[in-house]
This record gives C-alpha cells, structure tokens and sequence, in this order.
C-alpha cells in the first residue's frame, strides 16, 4: 500500500510539473503579447490563443488595458499557485507528514486559490459589464469561466490545512509520548 | 529516584528498553504522555511506585 502510495504522489508530481509548465508558458505568451501590443498595436487582432481584442482597443485603450491587466495578472497567479504546489510536494515527507511548514503552505495554497477564485470572478463581473455596453467580449470568459471552481477548491484546501494542523497537534502528542 | 537508586540513565536505558532520548523526555518533564507499559517497566527496574516518580502540579 505504501509503494502503491509514493507511486501515485510521483505521479502527481509529473502531472503538477506539467500543468505548471503550461500555465507558465500561457502566462508567458500573454505578457510577451502584452508588451508587443504597446509597440505594435496591430498584433492586437491575433493575440495568445486567437484572441482579438483590436474593437475593444479601437473604442477604449482603457478598457483594453484593464481587461488585458486582469488576463495577465490571473495568468500568472494561476502559474504561481501550481510553483507553490510543486515547492509543498517537493518537501514533502510521507512518512511524517504533519508539520508546520506543510500547514503554513497549504493554508497559504488555500488562500491564493481563494484570491484566484475572487479575481476571476470579478474578471467575469467585469466582462459582463462591458458587454452590456457593446462591446466583444466573448472569447475573453475561456480566461476565466472557472472562478467558482477555484473558490470552492479553495474552501477545501482550507479544510484540509486545519486537518493538517490538528494532525500537527496529534502527530506532536504521539511524538512526546514514551 | 535514579540517585538513590544509584542507576544512571544509560542503565535504566537499557533495563527499561527505552532510548535515551525518550527516558530524557520523560526526565526533563517534556513528555505528554507515558504509557502504563513504559510506567511498569520503570518502576520495575527502579523498584518504585508510580506515585514515587510522578506528581502533579497545578498550572496556576
């Protein structure tokens, strides 16, 4: 049961390390084309994953700017968020699992993925918003249509930390117990 | 108890089967919990009482 066990957590290490490397590369081709724009605006009509957003910049660089900030900055806290993940499993021991290091960083897994969840949905709110001024903004919600699964992800992350802390606790009293 | 009983802890290690960092747990009063096991075998080879090697003390 126990090879069973480190053979899955490998596992999941490869697959983590692989998700972080195309949210990484996702991250990077949005601000590469972010810093491109401001140069050549005319990129503006074939940005990261098919993405135009010329109309929107023709109407309002305001609106652009703050939707295309909003991209980025959620791209990149996504690719932060699966580095902090890799950081955990990488010190993480099977054979003693709770301490304090892994709580603190799964709690504070639990609240980046909440401000991950937050963000998407105001990035969402926000979409909705300048689509009932006219503009076109579909292929924009792809970026962020999962917002309420972080939340929820992060309630349950949250829920596992405080396990982890009481599993401290018990882990501490087995410890002094002679 | 080790004083009168003239027996180091390195001794009482090895009577007890008990490593010297847990009975140095025990002595430097660290220890959450003992179990009645460990208890017995202390007072065995210390021939003592329980009473004889623990006392309560209020947390106030």
């Amino acid at each position: 049961m126990s090879k069973r066990s480190d053979l899955v957590f490998k596992g999941l290490h490869v697959i983590v390390w692989i998700i972080f490397v195309g949210l990484s590369i996702e991250a990077g081709g949005i601000i590469v084309n972010f810093i491109y724009s401001l140069f050549k605006p005319a990129v503006i009509h074939h940005l990261y994953q098919k993405l135009d957003l010329s109309e929107m910049y023709a109407r309002s660089q305001v609106a652009y700017f703050a939707m295309y900030t909003l991209l980025m900055v959620i791209a990149v806290m996504k690719a932060h968020l699966f580095y902090v993940v890799i950081k955990l499993m990488m010190n993480f021991n099977l054979a003693k699992p709770f301490n304090m290091v892994a709580v603190a960083q799964i709690t504070h897994i639990s609240y980046y993925t909440l401000s991950i969840g937050l963000m998407s949905y105001f990035a969402r709110e926000t979409t909705r918003y300048l689509q009932q001024h006219g503009f076109e903004v579909d292929k924009l919600n792809q970026f962020w249509g999962d917002g309420q699964a972080f939340i929820i992800m992060a309630a349950v992350i949250y829920v596992i930390a405080s396990i982890f802390r009481k599993g401290v606790e018990i882990q501490n009293e087995n410890d002094l117990t002679v | 108890m080790m004083a009168k009983r003239k027996i180091s802890l390195n001794e009482l290690s090895e009577r007890v089967d008990l490593t010297l960092s847990n009975l140095s747990i025990l002595k430097t009063g660290k220890a959450k919990a003992i179990r009645f096991s460990t208890l017995e075998s202390i007072c065995k080879a210390l021939d003592c009482q329980p009473g004889d090697l623990l006392e309560y003390v209020s947390e106030e």
